[in-house]
């Protein structure tokens, strides 16, 4: 294996496991769905072919649901796909708001989890020298974190706010202070500290930032998830 | 089936679709089914009373399938409850067995082997209800074996009829 594609650790493969679970549970509501609607169809045939009448609605509604669910089901699979991808490169330039976008939808396959709304960056494009699978890691696990502690109700509002030409902060906010008393654990503190990313929590206003440096240059490639 | 032996279920799902779709299934197959999109609803639904199965999704948001499953065997005496899950594991096998779940089946799974764990399902709630009645209990086991499922179904829901 090339030097630096062999450096995710045991937590990192956790997690690549723990959101691939999330996927197909997403994938097996799918083709449930899928398969329940086609067995109504049959059912409906058999009625019909007995002689009871059957409304065109009842079919076309029929159609028209597994059409979706299959549009629904490539759409996660194109999710899986980016995020399977995610860890080609350990350290690349990445645009924070295609990172942002796929923690946000993978957060979404979780059965606890709210709504996360992200503000686009039209100042100019967000971009940052890192490591995304662990950047993605790190804000997915700060969505669970807030969906977890505060129900399928939240809303969390995340934005992006350049910090000179230094770093980018992750701001998330509209949730409850208590959600973060715990966070960010053991694992994700791990994470952070090896691609020099930096958490900024203020209780008073409810909100997190997380301060993602432009480049990790000082961190070689070495020293990319150390122990994580 | 008769409308006076009807088999009432309760189908708890937060997926809209499979809801519906499972709901129009069973309903074309003679049950009487009520839907609940969450476990707050569901618990509010057993509430009222008369099912004799219920179906549950385990992973919802809010009071999840397990909660959902404690507290109805907790407050319904005879009701028999199969849960649902996209994502099965030996845990959560092992914790809705624990809490008196009848059976857990795993999405998608085929509609012939739902109607096979109803019929057993409502069979066991037929066996608790009348296990001191001598007479009925000889006329359950006698209605076990010979029949498709459907009609056995057909004939416990007959011999449980005036007694919901």
């Amino acid at each position: 294996m090339d030097n630096g594609k062999d450096l995710f650790g045991y937590d990192s493969l956790a997690f690549f496991g723990k959101v691939n679970a999330s996927i197909s549970h997403e994938l097996k509501n799918v083709m449930a769905i899928i398969s329940e609607t086609a067995g109504l169809l049959g059912d409906l045939s058999d009625m019909a072919s007995n002689g009871t009448p059957i409304k065109p609605d009842m079919l076309k509604s029929c159609t028209g649901s597994i059409m979706e669910e299959i549009q629904r089901g490539f759409l996660t699979i194109r999710q899986m796909n980016r995020f399977a991808h995610s860890v080609d490169t350990p350290l690349e330039s990445v645009n924070l708001m295609d990172v942002l976008d796929l923690a946000i939808t993978l957060s979404g396959y979780l059965s606890f989890s709210g709504k996360a709304h992200l503000t686009p960056c039209k100042d100019r494009t967000p971009t940052a020298s890192t490591c995304p699978f662990l950047l993605q890691a790190i804000i997915y696990q700060a969505l669970v974190y807030t969906f977890k502690s505060t129900g399928p109700d939240t809303a969390i509002r995340i934005s992006l706010q350049a910090q000179g030409d230094a770093a980018w902060r992750i701001i998330f906010s509209g949730f409850n202070a208590n959600a973060f008393q715990k966070f960010p654990d053991a694992t994700t503190r791990a994470m952070a500290e090896s691609i020099g990313v930096v958490f900024h929590f203020d209780s008073t206003i409810n909100r997190l930032a997380l301060e993602v440096p432009l480049t990790i240059e000082s961190t070689t490639t070495e020293q990319v998830a150390p122990g994580v | 089936m008769e409308p006076e032996s009807t088999i009432n279920i309760l189908l708890v799902d937060d997926e809209v679709k499979f809801l519906a779709a499972v709901s129009d299934r069973l309903t074309i197959k003679g049950f009487n089914v009520t839907t609940a999109t969450n476990g707050e609803k569901a618990i509010e639904a057993a509430n009222k009373g008369g099912f004799d199965v219920a179906v549950v999704d385990l992973q919802m948001p809010g009071t999840d399938g397990a909660q959902v499953l404690k507290i109805l065997k907790e407050r319904h005496k005879f009701i028999e409850i199969i849960m649902l899950t996209g994502h099965a594991t030996v845990d959560s096998a092992v914790e809705c067995t624990k809490l008196g779940a009848f059976k857990y089946l795993e999405k998608p799974y085929d509609f012939d082997k739902l109607i096979e764990v109803l019929k057993d399902a409502y069979h066991l709630r037929m066996q608790k209800k009348f296990e001191n009645n001598a007479k009925r209990m000889d006329a359950i086991q006698a209605l076990s074996m010979g029949q498709s499922p459907l009609g056995i179904l057909k004939a416990l829901a007959k011999l449980d009829d005036g007694n919901k």
